[in-house]
């Protein structure tokens, strides 16, 4: 038989006909929805062996332990061990790939130039270490530097000399600290939560406020003056035209804390003022006591002391080297600059973004990130045994960034050493505490661990706990003020609303997920966003949401403003810590 | 064949401290991406919210709350599942979880405007990561491109897991600690409890407890949980307020 | 130039005229297609559309222009079906109208979908419950009809008609007429219906949720019963507007006046039914989803001014005017009766689609504002501009107006009589 040209047409129509009988054309269309929902520019998660590893969160010094679900050997989820986390500890693993972060840096350069500025350096000049998150082993590593160079000298903020425990508290009075925003251990403070009474005072409606069982609406910067009128070291009258509260309402907390036998006066920092009220109130030894660090090797006691900022004289600094590697305390650069030598001073940073410090520095060197960097955390200020955690890290730093202590070691001459492993050989050889693992869930005597094993649990994710000091003597405060020089550090009432920070402040670079938070919801105030009492904003002619000008004798900022009856008419609430502590005015833009 | 369970949350208002760390880990399990620069509140992807109320009161007489929102998993007339003109939303019996299918989505967004909970989310830009940050996906979920619809599902990749689990353990039941939630798991106050609703030994209802709108009758999964009767006022219908009250309020 | 192409009998502008005519509406619809590209090519975030306002000028302008584009299939019914001979007169440009309205109704909805490409999934896994399929079927369905029945519109054209095989098709397919007409009016019902039910079954939004008949809202029948309403109001209202621009008579008097009486008669029917159906909703449906119906009106701008705006000003009183003999009979009347119930039909939809997504629900909501981007504007706008090209190539083209080369004649007629009797110079003849 021939086969025609009609023939094939006959069969291929046929044979079109007949596969649409068949499930081939009908499930081709059907996979049209994944072609469609895999676009090329849609990315594919990585898949690989799933893996939990542990270390501690060292953002903050709650240095809360941390399970990671890891894909191979890359995090892609963080969860609490002992509860959840903040959210920057859920995020904490997006920080190494932030577009801000710093990789590279002139590292010979600033070795070079430092050396050869300490090398210069002239008889009344110093060489200084900035420590903003001191209290850590890399902080021994730098006091010890600084001894080991003749004019060094190592500064860091004030740390609290006591500590607290919230869980045999009673009642609590807190003089605007966050306590249910990463102030202490959010573990701890959620767990003991339910065993007290919480009296917050405060000029904003905060997130503390609002779950307070008591808010106190006081004026802006009068808490030193209610804890002094608490003390009894101001007048009744006296306190209440400061602060703002009617003598009615200060009689009621005095007699609330007085009559408590467990009660607890709080502050952001434990000022000497607050420290003085509970030691007052019979607390000492009972819910506040002496802060304790874990022990370190013996030969490191001849560091150099820590000196606060303000200790320092004016003009003298010709080399300073400021570690913000680790998120901690902001100092504003006004008062740092102060201490700097007039000409030609060098300024070092080593820092996570070139954002903070470093637009001030000649050198900005890259650090590690975390959870890339090694670290140990120091105790939080409700922890009143002492701890040693490390934040174990979870992934390879890049090549090209530096490690502070090591960069300070170095310049100063002392030899390259495992200090973690020093300083744990030096806790395990005390012979006191318990070490926890979470990996297991058990917690065991530490003189029942080898040393080996003890090194090997801490850097799983392990946590030593120590033993609470004595209470020995309270802490003699400062105890007399008088109140003309309360009166003098209120801020004075003009027409300029004052500025004032919010909840603790965040580290330099957040996840890029923040924007949840912020952009996405308004549930955080930002750091571009202020917040004013809607008349305050009618009075100002600034409409919710749009964008004015924030004006403070620290700066100008763009910002965006926001209405909420939650700020105290008069009173300007801010994200970022610099723009705070002054008076300012928003003005449209 | 397993008993069906109907999954369900507690969430104590009382406890909540607007955080945040919920929204947060609700986005990286399900590998939702960070906003465009338009985006702002109304067009952003959080599959759960927490959104702050008040009593309406004036400074000083001002107390606020929060509330996490996400989807209420609504059982009866779940207002999502019968509009969708492509069967792109599927109520489970099993696990009485309300499914949403980005494949299917044809993005016509008509779920969105039946929901009165606000629970849905539309992808309006394509997903974008920073460069690098893509290695921190969750390979259990897959991303999803502009244009489609979608919503929270109790963490859907983990259910699965926990269900291979047992099924690996040679099991038919999930063992309850073994499927959680990543915004469960992420809340520091354990505001956010799950667990079955079928199941009368967990106490996920309480007497304080109170549902959003409930008399719509949607029948939602969430039980929000507070002592403040302003707190459990605020769960109910919009209310008109005065525009006196309008200019003092935040 | 195209002389050949137009219809014997009549007159039409010149070439050049015509092109300057549709030059300025060529190029709104080139920006229009640009700013639909864009909402392609980059997503829907060129809109100002969001989470809250899932819903806005796109759809809002869907369900006015398809209840617009009403009159198609109503004034085919009425004729075909109902054998009103007069109405023969507009039936090809109700015809056009239709067609303008669905398909660029179609395409608009193209463009709002997140993702086109999956427009089959509708067809392919359909949704019983879902009042969007049965809006997408039948819309699909009668847009293939409206093409079917402008088809002998275009064939009719003097130069297509030389086409032997093209008359013997649309002569064959004229016996169908009624058939075409009785589907068409059935599918209409459900689509126009159907988009009433759209947002009345929305248990959520208590705004626009309404009880009703089985598992059809009360909003289906108070759509289709507004639909078929304002249908033959602007077929009404663009026979008069083209008359004006063209400056000729089309229809006779007497067309227009049925038209607004039909369309009169509808809107009394439509007021009633809706304000029996606004009490019920008001004092139960809505309080017994735990929403007290006086709230709506409480949020600016949206008073209770628009509740009297949709039912009286623009409902009950252009029902009344077009009932009226009287007041029919003068065109000025007319024509604004007509405007005023188009405007009151496209105030029930944007009642229905912006004022339904404004509205808070829950009582931390806040009530939002929305209003469309450029974007969302050009291609609004293209549609508008698609509709005036497609018309206007049929009115220049095809014959949309039976009766105007009688009522040319009889022009003529009139006027030579006039010229006769007046003077008999050489003037030349007006035409």
């Amino acid at each position: 038989m021939k086969t025609t040209r009609r023939d094939i047409f006959k069969f291929a129509g046929g044979s079109a006909l007949g596969v649409l009988f068949t499930p081939a054309p009908w499930r081709l269309i059907t996979d049209t929805a994944l072609w469609s929902e895999n676009w090329p520019g849609i990315p594919r998660p990585a898949r690989g062996e799933i893996r939990a590893k542990f270390t501690n969160c060292s953002l903050c010094t709650a240095g809360c332990a941390v399970r990671a679900r890891c894909v191979g050997d890359q995090p892609v989820s963080l969860a609490g061990v002992r509860g959840g986390l903040c959210p920057f500890g859920v995020t904490g693993h997006h920080l190494p790939y932030h577009p801000a972060r710093l990789r590279q840096g002139p590292v010979s350069e600033a070795t070079a130039a430092v050396a050869e500025a300490i090398a210069k350096c002239g008889p009344d000049e110093r060489v200084a270490v900035l420590d903003l998150r001191p209290g850590r082993t890399a902080s021994w590593t730098a006091r010890r530097a600084m001894a080991a160079l003749k004019s060094g000298l190592y500064i860091a903020p004030a740390q609290s000399p006591v500590a607290v425990d919230l869980s045999k508290a009673k009642t609590v009075l807190s003089l605007g600290a966050p306590l249910v925003e990463r102030w202490g251990t959010p573990a701890n403070v959620f767990a003991a939560r339910d065993g007290f009474r919480l009296i917050q005072a405060e000029p904003v409606e905060s997130r503390t406020a609002a779950l307070a069982d008591l808010w106190l609406p006081i004026r802006p910067g009068s808490e030193e003056a209610l804890a002094l009128g608490l003390a009894g070291q101001l007048s009744t009258a006296e306190t209440a035209q400061i602060t703002g509260l009617t003598e009615l309402q200060l009689a009621s907390v005095g007699q609330t804390i007085a009559s408590c036998r467990l009660s607890l006066v709080i502050d952001k920092n434990m000022s000497p003022a607050v420290v003085s009220l509970n030691v007052k109130l019979g607390n000492w030894g009972r819910t506040i006591g002496p802060r304790a660090e874990a022990p370190v090797p013996r030969e490191w006691e001849k560091a150099a002391p820590v000196t606060e900022l303000a200790a320092v004289p004016d003009r003298s600094v010709r080399v300073l080297l400021i570690d913000e590697s680790a998120p901690g305390e902001y100092l504003p650069w006004d008062a740092i600059e102060k201490k700097l030598a007039p000409e030609n001073p060098l300024v070092v940073v080593f820092a996570w973004s070139a954002n903070g410090y470093g637009r001030h520095a000649k050198y900005v060197l890259p650090t590690p990130v975390y959870p890339e960097a090694l670290d140990d955390i120091p105790s939080a200020i409700d922890s009143p045994a002492p701890c040693f955690r490390i934040a174990a890290p979870l992934v390879a730093a890049p090549a090209g960034v530096v490690n502070p202590s090591e960069f300070i070691a170095s310049l100063a001459g002392l030899p390259p050493s495992d200090t973690l492993r020093e300083r744990a050989a030096a806790i395990h050889q005390a012979g006191l505490g318990t070490l926890v693992t979470y990996a297991d869930a058990k917690s065991v005597p530490v003189k029942d661990v080898k040393p080996d094993d003890f090194w090997k649990a801490l850097n799983a994710g392990g946590c030593w706990v120590g033993q609470a000091l004595p209470p020995a003597n309270p802490q003699a405060g400062a105890a007399t003020v008088r109140a003309a020089t309360v009166r003098e550090r209120l801020p004075r009432a003009t027409d300029d609303l004052v500025v004032i920070a919010t909840t603790p402040p965040a580290a330099s670079l957040i996840s890029p997920l923040f924007t949840k938070l912020y952009q996405e919801s308004d549930l955080l105030l930002a750091p571009n966003c202020v917040a004013l009492h809607p008349l305050d904003a009618a009075r100002c002619g600034i409409a919710f949401g749009t964008h004015a000008i924030l004006e403070t004798p620290n700066g100008k900022w763009s910002v965006r403003v926001l209405t909420d009856s939650s700020v105290r008419p008069g009173v300007i609430l801010a994200a970022r810590p610099e723009m705070a502590g002054a008076q300012g005015k928003v003005v449209r833009a | 064949m397993t008993a069906p369970k109907k999954y369900g949350m507690s969430i104590d208002v009382d406890r909540c401290t607007g955080c945040g760390s919920c929204m947060v880990a609700c986005a990286v399990e399900n590998n939702i991406p960070p906003a465009r620069p338009g985006a702002n509140d109304r067009n952003g992807l959080t599959w759960i919210r927490v959104y702050k109320v008040d009593n309406g009161e004036d400074y000083p007489g001002k107390r606020s709350a929060f509330v996490p929102v996400l989807c209420q998993q609504c059982g009866e007339h779940t207002p999502c599942a019968s509009v969708c003109p492509q069967q792109a939303v599927d109520v489970d019996p099993q696990t009485g979880v309300v499914g949403q299918m980005p494949e299917r989505c044809l993005g016509c967004r008509y779920c969105m405007a039946a929901c009165p909970y606000h629970a849905r989310y539309f992808n309006w830009w394509d997903p974008r990561w920073p460069a690098g940050m893509e290695k921190t996906l969750n390979p259990d979920v897959a991303p999803r491109m502009r244009g489609v619809v979608e919503k929270c599902n109790f963490c859907h990749g983990r259910w699965h897991a926990a269900k291979e689990k047992a099924a690996a353990a040679g099991k038919t039941e999930i063992q309850p600690g073994d499927y959680v939630p990543a915004c469960v798991e992420a809340c520091p106050t354990g505001a956010i409890r799950f667990g079955d609703l079928n199941d009368p030994s967990n106490d996920l209802r309480h007497p304080d407890s109170f549902r959003l709108l409930e008399k719509l009758g949607t029948d939602p999964k969430i039980y929000y949980r507070s002592k403040r009767d302003w707190v459990r006022q605020a769960g109910q219908a919009a209310r008109p307020v005065s525009p006196e009250k309008e200019a003092s309020r935040g | 130039m195209d002389k050949h192409f137009i219809a014997r009998g009549v007159r039409r502008c010149s070439t050049r005229q015509f092109l300057l005519w549709i030059l300025p509406w060529a190029a709104l619809l080139a920006f229009g297609l640009y700013s639909a590209g864009l909402c392609l090519i980059e997503g829907l975030n060129q809109t100002n559309m969001d989470n809250r306002f899932a819903f806005g000028l796109w759809i809002y302008l869907d369900l006015t222009v398809i209840a617009l584009g009403a009159g198609a299939f109503f004034t085919g019914f009425l004729l075909y079906i109902l054998k009103v001979e007069e109405l023969r007169a507009v039936i090809n440009s109700a015809v056009v109208i239709g067609l303008v309205c669905y398909s660029g109704a179609i395409a608009v909805l193209m463009v709002d979908v997140g993702q086109p490409l999956r427009a089959w999934f509708t067809f392919w896994y359909p949704n019983v419950h879902s009042m969007l399929t049965e809006v997408t079927f039948c819309l699909s369905c009668y847009l293939t009809v409206l093409l079917i029945e402008y088809l002998p519109i275009v064939l009719k054209n003097r130069k297509l008609r030389q086409v032997p095989s093209f008359l013997v098709f649309e002569f064959e397919l004229h016996k169908l007429m009624y058939v075409l007409a009785g589907v068409g009016t059935f599918l209409s019902f459900f689509h126009q219906g159907s988009l009433g039910g759209l947002y009345g079954v929305l248990r959520g939004r208590p705004f626009a949720f309404r009880e009703g008949l089985a598992v059809w809202p009360s909003t289906f029948f108070l759509f289709i019963i507004s639909a078929a309403a304002v249908g033959p109001s602007f077929v009404l209202l663009t026979t008069w507007l083209v008359q004006k621009i063209s400056r000729k008579p089309l229809v006779r008097p007497a067309v227009l006046q049925l038209l607004g009486r039909i369309s009169g008669l509808l809107l009394a029917v439509y007021v009633l039914a809706k304000a029996v159906d606004t009490l019920v909703w008001i004092n139960r449906t809505s309080p017994e989803s735990g929403f007290p119906a006086a709230q709506y009106y409480s949020w600016r701008p949206f008073g209770t001014w628009i509740l009297f705006a949709e039912i009286v000003l623009f409902g009950l009183v252009p029902a009344l005017i077009l009932l009226a003999p009287k007041l029919r009979a003068r065109t000025g009347w007319l024509v604004s009766a007509a405007a005023m119930a188009c405007c009151g039909v496209a105030l029930n939809r944007f009642v229905m689609t912006i004022q339904t997504l404004a509205l808070p629900t829950l009582s931390f909501d806040k009530f939002l504002s929305y209003y469309p981007s450029w974007q969302e504007t050009g291609t609004f706008l293209a549609v508008v501009a698609y509709g005036v090209l497609v018309y206007s190539f049929s009115f220049r083209y095809f014959q949309l107006f039976p009766e105007e080369r009688e009522l040319k004649l009889e022009v003529r007629e009139q006027e030579e009589v006039f010229i006769w009797r007046t003077t008999s110079s050489s003037a030349p003849c007006t035409q």
